[in-house]
């Protein structure tokens, strides 16, 4: 995951991921209007939201827990949409490229449960009148907030036909195994129970999904494959 | 974990909202990063090479297994609810990539990783972390006399040689641990569990090479698996499935029974744990 506000990464690692991000809203018009629709659907809920009113005003801390829901359960749904967002923009890339029917059935699959979890996500941010998203500062305090791999849609939309199943898979792979992770620190600190059991779903069903698509990309794999 | 957790929650309340997001952040169980710079880890290796030039073959092959991702993540071979359980939650084999598909590239069994020359004896080593978080124990650990790098690495096959407890790392920590005697191609390899606010653990494999080994045969870079396209997943018309069953491939209009309902699929999916028809209305339509 590269994460955002996360200064001492910024300048370690991964020296390029101003300019990756710069590159990626170059991208973004590439899938047009639908793509736009969809963020304002999925996530920019919190501008599209604002009008009709809802999502709790500036002075309340974004992440503060509140009867029945601690600051976790606040921040798993917090960081959970942005990661989704990113989510979904990476299984829709497979409509447009040659994929096998296997594939593309999972990526529309995954589309579909990911649009609706956002939206129950969303809900429960409302009702709680917290905001949909932490601001990135509050994420940089714990390591950033999870992004992942806007450089890499933008290459992956791309890349030469004959490539991009496997580095789709791989990629794809690589986000829900970061989903996975983020779902655990919620079950293990998470306090309403409405929120854990997403998580354990998102837990069960991102490592689920990994496996087909390990299976995908090796059918016959030497003994012990990985776990997730 | 729990009470920490609500003690900040009160203390947020009490505090102006300028303090409050340190607070979450280390409720929340902040993530750390990081791994080992020197001798460098396999995962700081390939981010060194570049993640879309890697230029040892080992790289190059631990790119076409996992893909880029995992090298601008490299500081993130970790486990978030570890908690000292690594012996469970990672399976032999796996020790390289923390049992994480997304790193698994870095668990392959290759005699040509890019290998710093050690000595037995003392040897300086550093952690890299990019969020040095306080309070953790780091153990070191290098492989058994007789370890063969083309086999998989198992936790039985790891000699403790050093845990240094309760550190307070920098973003550059150095530490002296002292290696035994050793011939040819070894893995050092360190576990960094934080202590405090967290659960979370990260896992290094570092190649090192004492030398006086067996020479190592270059090994030709693997051959990417042919890929078969799978075949079409055969659409049985809608009817009666039974009872849902993970694994199965189902069309739209098909019904299942689950838990006593009987519920009719509305995108064709192959069924998976977490997407029972119960909790999952994207895909299953109560009839």
């Amino acid at each position: 995951m590269r994460r955002i506000g996360d200064e001492a990464a910024a300048t370690s690692g991964t020296p390029a991921k101003g300019e990756d991000r710069s590159r990626l809203k170059r991208a973004v018009p590439k899938y047009g209007a639908l793509a736009i629709l969809a963020a304002c659907a999925v996530l920019v809920f919190a501008q599209c939201g604002a009008a009709g009113g809802s999502p709790s005003g500036g002075s309340t801390p974004a992440a503060q827990g509140g009867r029945g829901f601690n600051p976790s359960d606040v921040m798993f749904l917090q960081m959970m949409l942005p990661h989704q967002e990113q989510g979904v923009k990476l299984v829709r890339l497979a409509k447009g490229h040659a994929v096998t029917p296997e594939v593309r059935t999972l990526a529309a699959a995954i589309e579909t449960t990911e649009v609706a979890e956002a939206r129950q996500m969303q809900k429960r941010l409302r009702d709680w009148r917290r905001p949909l998203r932490a601001a990135s500062g509050e994420h940089a305090a714990h390591g950033g907030l999870p992004e992942t791999t806007d450089a890499e849609l933008e290459a992956l939309a791309r890349i030469p036909a004959d490539r991009f199943e496997r580095e789709f898979l791989n990629l794809l792979i690589g986000h829900q195994d970061d989903a996975v992770q983020m779902a655990r620190l919620e079950t293990g600190q998470g306090e309403d129970s409405w929120t854990r059991q997403l998580a354990r779903r998102v837990d069960r069903s991102r490592s689920a999904q990994i496996k087909q698509m390990l299976k995908i990309l090796d059918p016959q794999p030497p003994e012990d494959s990985h776990r997730k | 974990m729990r009470s920490r957790t609500k003690a900040a929650a009160v203390a947020a309340v009490a505090v102006p909202a300028a303090s409050v997001a340190v607070l979450v952040g280390s409720a929340t169980g902040a993530s750390a990063h990081g791994s080992m710079s020197n001798p460098p880890s396999r995962v700081y290796v390939c981010k060194n090479e570049g993640p879309e030039t890697p230029k040892s073959a080992a790289c190059k092959a631990a790119v076409a297994a996992n893909g880029t991702q995992a090298f601008y993540d490299w500081n993130e071979v970790s486990l978030i609810d570890a908690g000292g359980r690594h012996r469970q939650l990672i399976p032999d084999g796996q020790l390289c990539s923390a049992g994480r598909a997304k790193y698994r590239g870095l668990d392959l069994q290759r005699a040509d990783w890019p290998a710093t020359s050690v000595k037995p004896g003392p040897l300086t080593i550093t952690y890299h972390a990019t969020a040095p978080h306080a309070d953790g124990n780091f153990e070191f650990y290098v492989t058994r006399d007789g370890w063969d790098p083309t086999q998989p690495l198992r936790w039985a096959d790891l000699v403790p040689i050093q845990t240094f407890a309760h550190q307070n790392p920098t973003t550059f920590t150095n530490w002296t641990i002292n290696l035994p005697q050793r011939t040819g191609r070894h893995i050092l390899y360190s576990i960094w569990q934080r202590m405090a606010y967290s659960n979370e653990a990260f896992y290094t494999c570092s190649d090192i090479d004492f030398g006086g080994g067996t020479t190592t045969p270059p090994t030709d870079p693997p051959t990417d698996p042919p890929t078969d396209p799978p075949t079409d997943p055969p659409t049985d018309p809608p009817t009666d499935h039974g009872t849902w069953a993970a694994g199965t491939s189902y069309a739209a209009g098909d019904k299942v029974t689950y838990n006593g309902s009987t519920y009719q699929c509305v995108q064709p999916h192959t069924a998976i744990a977490g997407w029972e028809p119960s909790t999952t209305a994207a895909l299953w339509r109560k009839v």
